[in-house]
């Protein structure tokens, strides 16, 4: 029983599935990013340049550690790992193969849970830019902040809406009570979340916290070598939580048709495929939109997205209620 | 990958524009272009290094993680081209940082810059770096 937990967590549905499950979505969005581009896209390492994101990672563990005299040291050394840290451990609440990464450790309230993991680690992601005491890190950093201020509230209240369908707070009862995805029930929903999604993985049009062309790389600016490796990691882990959420709450979850009589491997592939398709709308909404203003998205967020989230949410509730007194008038 | 222009008159920038667009696409060896001296591996430098140009040159160099490597290109960088000897001008990018690649040509072409970066990687694949 407890080999099987260690396994679990180390090897499968756990950290390492998840690790190559990030580098993976790192490949395939750089890939879609250069086709829309009209480009190639890598090519070179390994099949159609599949091990890229492997041998940048493994390269930026071989490079020199800088650690500037001025910054704050532990917050500068210990954010990006803590981050990353918090990531994983968020995903490990997500049913990938069917049941968690620990069995039996969904608890009603867990999707709460998860998303203040989520402002917790994008803390963290703000304090590693703060601690580097560079002008561009600390405007990143407070980017990061403000953004946060604007798209937190309409990512909690769409996220309420399949838990109201579902009667339920945890992940696994509303990914398992989606005979039809709410994505289909209540695709109003589904767009805004899509949407509030753009803004916290800091994709186009929302990528404000590390603009390029503004303040060079926002608070990764002065990471290098394996920080940087992991900061970036913390970045795709994001991506992929921020997938997962998306899947588990109106894609039906990790469940499907079942293949070859075999449950959970069937249901592990399909969460990999569905991940995969969200990250594949959020990287052609990238390629599609140009970068927005910072004032803009804090008024974008709140004068628009949240009265929309918050109508949403009750035509969600009417829905209910009116299915509900349906049902009651037929029996 | 790093750009940093010490005084040229912008055909070597073009060019090294053009290795990101998708005729030549440099992604497709895994080289991007990076925001942040703290991020890169090579150093591209274009143009004569002027006495303006020098301090900055050599600090974005120190700012860079080792193992990183200079590749110089066009004419200018590799030895000063037609502003060999003016007032203002040091020379090419070796008289401030040690230069690993030189790439001559006003300016070269992609192809001859997409040669250089590839002759550096195996360079480098080979631990012959100038540290050794």
């Amino acid at each position: 029983m407890s080999l099987e937990l260690v396994f679990r967590v180390l090897v499968f549905p756990g950290f390492t599935f998840i690790s190559l499950l990030t580098l993976i979505c790192d490949w395939v969005e750089r890939k879609i990013e250069a086709r829309m581009q009209n480009r190639m896209g890598p090519t070179y390492t390994g099949k159609a340049g599949i091990l890229q994101p492997f041998a940048d990672f493994t390269k930026l563990l071989a490079k020199e550690d800088i650690v500037p005299r001025d910054s704050k040291k532990i917050f500068f050394k210990f954010a990006p790992i803590i981050a990353f840290s918090i990531f994983t451990f968020a995903i490990f609440f997500m049913p990938i193969d069917g049941a968690n990464v620990l069995t039996n450790s969904s608890f009603e309230g867990d999707l709460v849970f998860v998303l203040s993991l989520v402002l917790i680690a994008n803390f963290f992601l703000f304090l590693s830019g703060w601690a580097s005491t560079n002008p561009y890190s600390v405007i990143g950093a407070t980017r990061v902040l403000t953004q946060f201020l604007g798209y937190d509230i309409p990512l909690f209240i769409l996220a309420l809406a399949p838990a109201f369908l579902a009667n339920s707070l945890s992940f696994s009862t509303i990914a398992s009570a989606q005979n039809i995805p709410f994505a289909i029930l209540i695709p109003w929903a589904f767009i805004l979340f899509i949407a509030t999604l753009q803004a916290e993985l800091e994709k186009d049009p929302f990528d404000i916290p590390h603009a390029e062309t503004e303040i060079v790389g926002g608070y990764e600016t002065e990471y290098s070598g394996r920080r940087l490796a992991f900061l970036k990691l913390a970045k795709d882990t994001q991506i992929v939580l921020g997938a997962a959420i998306a899947v588990e709450l109106y894609l039906g979850g990790p469940y499907g048709p079942v293949l070859f009589g075999l449950p959970e491997p069937s249901y592990a592939l399909w969460f990999i495929v569905k991940v995969l398709f969200v990250v594949l709308i959020t990287e052609y909404l990238t390629c599609v939109f140009a970068r927005l203003r910072i004032d803009q998205v804090v008024v974008g967020n709140w004068k628009v997205l949240l009265p929309l989230s918050i109508v949403s949410l009750m035509l969600t509730i009417a829905v209910v209620v009116f299915s509900q007194l349906m049902g009651q008038g037929m029996m | 990958m790093l750009h940093f222009n010490s005084g040229a008159c912008n055909a070597c920038d073009i060019e090294v524009v053009a290795l990101l667009s998708p005729r030549y696409d440099i992604e497709r060896f895994g080289i991007l272009l990076e925001p942040s001296p703290r991020h890169a591996d090579v150093l591209l430098v274009t143009g004569a290094v002027t006495r303006q140009c020098a301090d900055r040159l050599k600090r974005i160099y120190e700012q860079m993680p080792e193992p990183k490597f200079v590749v110089a290109i066009g004419a200018c960088a590799c030895s000063g081209g037609v502003f060999e000897g003016n007032y203002n001008v040091l020379g090419g990018a070796d008289k401030v940082i040690p230069v690993d690649v030189y790439i001559p040509g006003c300016p070269p072409k992609p192809e001859a810059i997409i040669d250089g970066v590839l002759k550096l990687l195996k360079k480098s694949r080979k631990g012959k770096n100038r540290n050794e």
